[in-house]
């Protein structure tokens, strides 16, 4: 391969176009109206425009993309994630015009792209499953009987979803009409596929999901679990790896049943094995998603694997050069996603420019990012800004190191996920790694974050009258007097 | 007023205090250079660096806790001359629902003179992928709709204003 097109923005066309060139192989960039000044766009050796700032004019423009790889001479596409990574309509069409599909195969992402035909495929493998109905509807009314049935609280999820977007939960029939018309003219907008998949709720649950590498010559291994139970709007914020929770023992357990899940649909490059984990820790398979995930630098960390050049190998053909024995977990690694959102108020998106924006560094921190100072962060997209990600020998050296880099990491313009962050390292619960998905929930209020920032205030405000009052001392105001009389006397 | 009864009003971001001469005489500040301060309040000790500041407009920018403040200082006069600058100050009570995020108008559920009751859907806005339901809090009547579908909106930006 000597050119890849990365199909995608932001930090993650970053993130993959520097491994792209670490491996010698050149790089192009696609960009919409909002995007021309991106550093992505800035680093790639060759960029396109595409169309107009709203992503179906632009990065879901999947033809366009393939018209101007083969113009270009372009010999592999990465989609990233979100967009196109996992249309397997684009993935057909891409490896038919004669380039590599850096991902898994269209039958796999259609297989577990849809939830339906994910647990047929891995039925025969005897991997436990969360209760539910067993096809996704687009009726309103038949969703409102079923979920009659089950019993609330349900949880509402796009057939063709991922990542938690088109996921709502309902907890009283009240409100199924609305949110069912919701969820459904989500997906239909998001993802172009109106049906909804309903399931039980299970209270008190934890999100591990287990990271697959896979050859194309059947050569599959787990790369170890991601903790992921910390998230708002049902999508995650928080991730890191080791789990506190899981056992030597659970962790062969849980990294087996993700390899079957991936070999039953004869998985080729990475991908994630989601679970649910209940309080007793039984884990049920959730979903598996087809692509390379935020969250993968934690794992990056732990193993020692760049996961995007393990793609790229894998795409052109070559064998894993590593085995399941050689996959140790090195130390400790913590994700926290920076996002433009107001901890504040409801994690609404926070949209405007970056008037000041400096990241931390240091041993053990990385910083995935696709912003840089004086930039404007459009409404168009995900609002994540970063992905700060920080390795230490122990889990509490890694939380150590992480609230430092928060200190660290000033972002001025835009509220973000940062002072949350802190709320999360800082917690017991977190601590003592006895916590669930309703972190947020149980223990999250803005008024605690702004207990803390009246605090600091309060220091503030009193240190700047402290040396206000001293500056002031300086100015002596026998000059002033006389200068002023000498002008009246020249008069 | 006595020297030490002279109370200074300071506000920090969104924050507002108020201190007397005295409790600022007392506060135990150290100045470890131009620009680094260390403060011990409760015995909670704190380092802020020096950001900005602006002697005669009483204005200084503080960094603590990797936070960043912007006070405004006020002495007596200041807050003397405020309250009589700002007393007359009406209270219009403007009735018009705002966008509570950027966004894009996806749908608009209502239309110029109808009623609409506590819970309604008034319009759904979409942003960063996610479609939001802006729902009245009230009874009212829609005076006028001051957006169109597929318009982008500014956050604070008037949707529809009410009777």
């Amino acid at each position: 391969m000597k050119k890849i097109l990365v199909a995608n923005r932001g930090e993650i066309a970053l993130r993959i176009m520097r491994t792209i060139r670490k491996m010698g192989i050149k790089s192009v960039a696609v960009y919409s109206d909002a995007d021309r000044h991106a550093p992505h766009v800035l680093f790639a050796d060759e960029a396109v425009h595409l169309g107009a700032a709203p992503s179906s004019q632009s990065y879901l423009n999947g033809d366009k993309i393939i018209a101007i790889s083969k113009e270009l001479g372009v010999d592999g596409i990465h989609p990233g994630y979100g967009f196109l990574s996992e249309n397997a309509d684009f993935a057909q069409k891409v490896t038919d015009a004669g380039i590599e599909f850096i991902g898994p195969t269209p039958e796999a992402m259609r297989v577990m792209g849809s939830k339906l035909a994910a647990k047929d495929s891995v039925k025969k493998y005897n991997i436990p499953m969360v209760p539910g109905i067993d096809h996704a509807i687009e009726d309103v009314n038949e969703a409102i009987e079923t979920a009659n049935k089950i019993g609330y609280p349900i949880l509402i999820k796009a057939s063709a979803g991922g990542g938690g977007k088109g996921m709502r939960i309902v907890e009283r029939a009240d409100d199924m009409q609305e949110q069912m018309e919701r969820a459904i003219s989500e997906a239909k907008s998001s993802f172009g596929d109106g049906s909804v998949f309903i399931e039980k709720y299970v209270t008190s649950p934890r999100h591990i999901e287990v990271q697959v590498v896979a050859d194309k010559y059947g050569n599959v291994i787990h790369g170890l679990e991601r903790e992921c139970s910390i998230q708002r709007r049902h999508q995650k914020v928080v991730e890191e790896t080791p789990s506190a929770v899981v056992t030597p023992e659970m962790r062969d357990r849980i990294g087996e049943a993700a390899v079957m899940v991936a070999k039953s649909c004869n998985y080729v490059s990475t991908g994630t094995v989601e679970f649910l984990v209940d309080d007793k820790l039984n884990f049920y398979f959730l979903e598996m998603n087809t692509r390379l995930q935020v969250e993968h630098p934690v794992s990056e960390m732990i193993i020692g694997l760049d996961l995007v050049e393990q793609q790229i190998r894998i795409a052109r053909g070559e064998k894993l050069s590593v085995t399941q024995d050689d996959i140790k977990p090195n130390g400790h690694a913590i994700e926290l996603r920076v996002y433009a959102e107001d901890p504040l108020n409801n994690f609404l998106p926070s949209i405007g420019t970056l008037t000041k924006y400096q990241k931390p560094v240091g041993e053990g921190i990385r910083v995935d990012d696709g912003y840089e100072e004086g930039m404007t962060i459009p409404i168009y997209y995900d609002p994540m800004i970063a992905k700060l990600v920080v390795h230490g020998k122990t889990r509490t050296e890694a939380i150590q190191k992480m609230l430092q880099a928060i200190k660290d990491y000033k972002i001025e313009g835009v509220a973000t996920t940062l002072p949350f962050g802190t709320f999360v390292f800082e917690h017991d619960a977190f601590f003592s790694g006895n916590f669930d998905t309703h972190f947020v929930k149980n223990y999250y209020t803005p008024e605690k974050i702004k207990e803390k920032q009246k605090a600091n205030a309060e220091v503030a405000a009193l240190m700047a009258l402290k040396y206000w009052q001293e500056q002031q001392k300086k100015l002596s105001p026998v000059d002033h007097k006389s200068t002023s009389w000498k002008r009246r006397l020249a008069h | 007023m006595s020297e030490s009864t002279k109370t200074f009003k300071v506000k920090a971001n969104d924050f507002v205090f108020f201190f007397d001469q005295a409790a600022i005489d007392a506060a135990d500040f150290f100045k470890k250079s131009p620009e680094e301060f260390n403060l011990i309040m409760d015995h909670r000790s704190v380092n802020a660096r020096l950001l900005e500041a602006d002697i005669n407009g009483k204005k200084i920018k503080l960094e603590v806790d990797g936070e960043s403040f912007d006070m405004e200082i006020k002495d007596p006069l200041d807050q003397m001359l405020d309250s009589m600058g700002f007393s007359s100050a009406s209270t219009k009570h403007i009735k018009e629902i705002k966008a509570p995020m950027p966004g894009l108008v996806l749908e608009i559920a209502v239309k110029e003179g109808q009623e609409v009751k506590e819970g309604d859907r008034i319009l759904i806005l979409e942003a960063m992928k996610m479609e939001n339901s802006i729902m009245i809090q009230s009874n009212a009547v829609i005076k006028r709709i001051a957006v169109t579908t597929g318009q982008a909106v500014d956050k604070g930006q008037v949707l529809v204003e009410l009777e």
